[in-house]
C-alpha cells in the first residue's frame, strides 16, 4: 500500500481540533498517534506499516466531521477502533502467512557496502550529538546479555537518576539517532543511484 | 484492563502477538492513550530487539519477531542501524578499556625518539612546514567569504532586521520533519529580484524556551551555516523565523537544525525541517 497521503487541508485542522483545541498540544498529539499507530501496525505483522497509518488518517479525515459532533471519550481510541479494523480487513484480503526464509540478519565478519555506509553514517550522527548525550547512549550500550543490566543501574545511579528514566533518555536519543543514520544512508544511496545514472 | 497489570512478561506476549483479540485490544488502546503504559510498551520492546540482536530469543520467537520486525528492507535496515549503535557501545567500552595500553604504547615511542635525538631536527622542521601550511591555508579566500556570509547571516536574524519587510524578500512556511507524510516537501524558486528568503518554523513542542540555535546544512555536499540567538515568536501559534541571504542557497535539498540551548551551554536537536532549491 505504498502511497504518497495528503489529506485535505480542512480535514486536516478539524483533526487536529478534536485531537485538541489547543494547537500546540493537538500537534505533538497529531505526530505521536501516527508513531504510534505504525507501531501497532508493526506488532500486528502488517506489511505495510505507514501505508496502513495514512490510511487511517484518510479514513478518519473523511469522516471526521460527523464523527466528532457524536463521538465521546479520547478521539485516540476511535482511531484504534480504525486500525483494528483495517488490520482484519488486511489480513482478510491477504492472509497472514509470510515466508520468512532468509530474511536473518547477516551475522558475516566482512561488512557489506551498506554495513559500511551505515557506520559512516552513524560516526557523522554521533558528532553531531553533544558530547554528554554521546557519551550517554555508548555508555548504555557498552554491554550485553546479563552484564547489561547490572552496567546500567551502576550508569543510571551514576548520573543520579532512576533506571526507567535512564531508559526514556536513552530512547529519545537513540530514536533521533536512528532518524539521523536513515536520513544520512537515504542520501548516500540517492548519491550513489545519481552516480551511476552518470555513467 | 489496567496499566499498572502491564507486566514485562504480559507485554513479551503482546509483542510477540501471543494474546487472544480482546486482551491486545486493550493494551493497544493503553498504548496509544496512557503516557506510562506506552513507555512501558516501548520499554519491552526495546528489550525484545535487544535480546534479538544478542541472539538470546527462542527459536519460534525468533521467528515471530523477524516476521514483525524484519519483513521489509527498510525494517531490517532499521535494525541494522540499532545493532551498529550497540556495537559501536560495546567497540567504545572495548577502546576504553585498552587506552591505557596505547598510551603506554605511544609513551615508549616518544621515549626512543628522545634517545636519538638526530631525529629531532628533521621532524620539527616538517612539523613546522606543515603548520605553516595550515596557518595559510586557514587564512585563504574562502574564509574571509564564510565570514562575511556569517556576518550577513547575524545582521539579517537581528530583532531589528526580522520588523523589517523587504520588497525583496520571498517567504516560505515549512512543516516539522515529523508532519511530512501530511504536508508536501516545500520547493523554493529563486528568481531574478529575490535577495533575502525568510523561512518560517512552525513549533509545536511544550517547551518554549526564549531561543535557538539554527543549523542549516546543504545535504548533498554538508556545507552549513548556523544562527544563534534565533527568538521564538508567537502570535497565537508559536514559530520561529530564519533569514537567508539568497546567494548562498544552491539547487538541492536543505535541512534546518533548530536546536535548544541548555543551561550548560550545550545544544540538543529539539526540530527539523527540509525545504528544496529548485534548479
Amino acid at each position: 500500500m505504498a502511497r504518497n497521503s495528503a489529506i485535505a487541508s480542512e480535514s486536516f485542522e478539524e483533526i487536529l481540533t478534536w485531537l485538541n483545541p489547543d494547537r500546540e498540544i493537538a500537534g505533538e498529539l497529531y505526530v505521536q498517534l501516527r508513531l504510534d499507530l505504525t507501531k501497532i501496525f508493526v506488532w500486528r505483522k502488517c506489511s505495510d506499516p505507514e501505508g496502513l497509518t495514512d490510511e487511517v488518517f484518510d479514513r478518519v479525515a473523511r469522516k471526521v466531521h460527523v464523527v466528532r459532533q457524536s463521538y465521546e471519550g479520547d478521539p485516540r481510541l476511535y482511531f484504534c477502533a480504525v486500525a483494528n479494523n483495517l488490520a482484519k480487513e488486511t489480513f482478510k484480503k491477504i492472509g497472514t502467512h509470510i515466508p520468512l526464509e532468509g530474511v536473518d540478519l547477516p551475522n558475516h565478519p566482512e561488512k557489506s557496502a551498506d554495513d559500511e555506509d551505515i557506520e559512516d553514517c552513524l560516526q557523522r550522527c554521533l558528532r553531531k550529538l553533544s558530547r554528554e548525550t554521546r557519551h550517554l547512549i555508548l555508555a548504555y550500550y557498552a554491554k550485553e546479555k546479563q552484564a547489561k543490566i547490572d552496567h546500567r543501574q551502576k550508569l543510571a545511579q551514576s548520573l543520579d537518576i532512576p533506571i526507567e528514566t535512564l531508559r526514556v533518555k536513552v530512547y529519545r536519543i537513540r530514536e533521533s539517532l536512528e532518524g539521523c543514520i536513515g536520513r544520512c544512508f537515504e542520501r548516500k544511496a540517492q548519491q550513489k543511484g545519481n552516480g551511476s545514472h552518470e555513467h | 484492563m489496567k496499566h499498572e497489570v502491564l507486566s514485562d512478561a504480559l507485554l513479551r506476549e503482546f509483542l510477540l502477538g501471543k494474546l487472544d483479540d480482546e486482551d491486545r485490544l486493550q493494551i493497544e488502546s493503553l498504548f496509544l492513550v496512557h503516557r506510562e503504559a506506552r513507555q512501558r510498551v516501548l520499554n519491552a520492546e526495546q528489550d525484545l530487539i535487544e535480546d534479538y540482536l544478542e541472539n538470546s530469543l527462542t527459536p519460534p520467537d525468533r521467528e515471530i519477531f523477524l516476521s514483525m520486525y524484519a519483513r521489509t528492507a527498510a525494517q531490517r535496515q532499521c535494525l541494522r542501524i540499532t545493532k551498529s549503535i550497540k556495537d559501536e557501545g560495546m567497540a567504545e567500552a572495548t577502546l576504553s578499556q585498552t587506552g591505557p595500553a596505547i598510551i603506554a604504547g605511544r609513551s615508549e615511542f616518544l621515549e626512543r625518539l628522545l634517545f636519538r635525538p638526530v631525529l629531532l631536527p628533521p621532524i620539527s622542521v616538517t612539523i613546522t612546514i606543515a603548520i605553516v601550511i595550515t596557518l595559510v591555508w586557514l587564512n585563504s579566500r574562502m574564509r574571509q567569504e564564510r565570514f562575511v556570509v556569517d556576518q550577513e547571516l547575524t545582521r539579517l536574524n537581528a530583532p531589528a532586521s526580522l520588523r523589517e519587510v523587504s520588497p525583496e524578500m520571498v517567504s516560505l512556511d515549512l512543516s516539522p520533519l515529523t508532519f511530512r507524510s501530511a504536508v508536501r516537501q516545500v520547493q523554493l524558486k529563486t528568481g531574478t529580484g529575490v535577495q533575502i528568503v525568510e523561512l518560517r518554523l512552525p513549533w509545536f513542542q511544550k517547551e518554549h524556551p526564549s531561543a535557538y540555535v539554527a543549523e542549516i546544512r546543504r545535504v548533498d555536499d554538508d556545507e552549513s551555516f548556523t544562527i544563534r540567538n534565533v527568538p521564538l515568536e508567537s502570535d497565537g501559534r508559536y514559530a520561529t523565523r530564519i533569514r537567508l541571504p539568497a546567494q548562498i542557497l544552491r539547487p538541492g535539498q536543505y535541512e534546518i537544525r533548530l536546536s535548544v540551548i541548555a543551561a550548560n551551554g550545550e545544544t540538543d536537536l529539539a526540530e527539523e525541517y527540509q525545504f528544496t532549491v529548485a534548479g
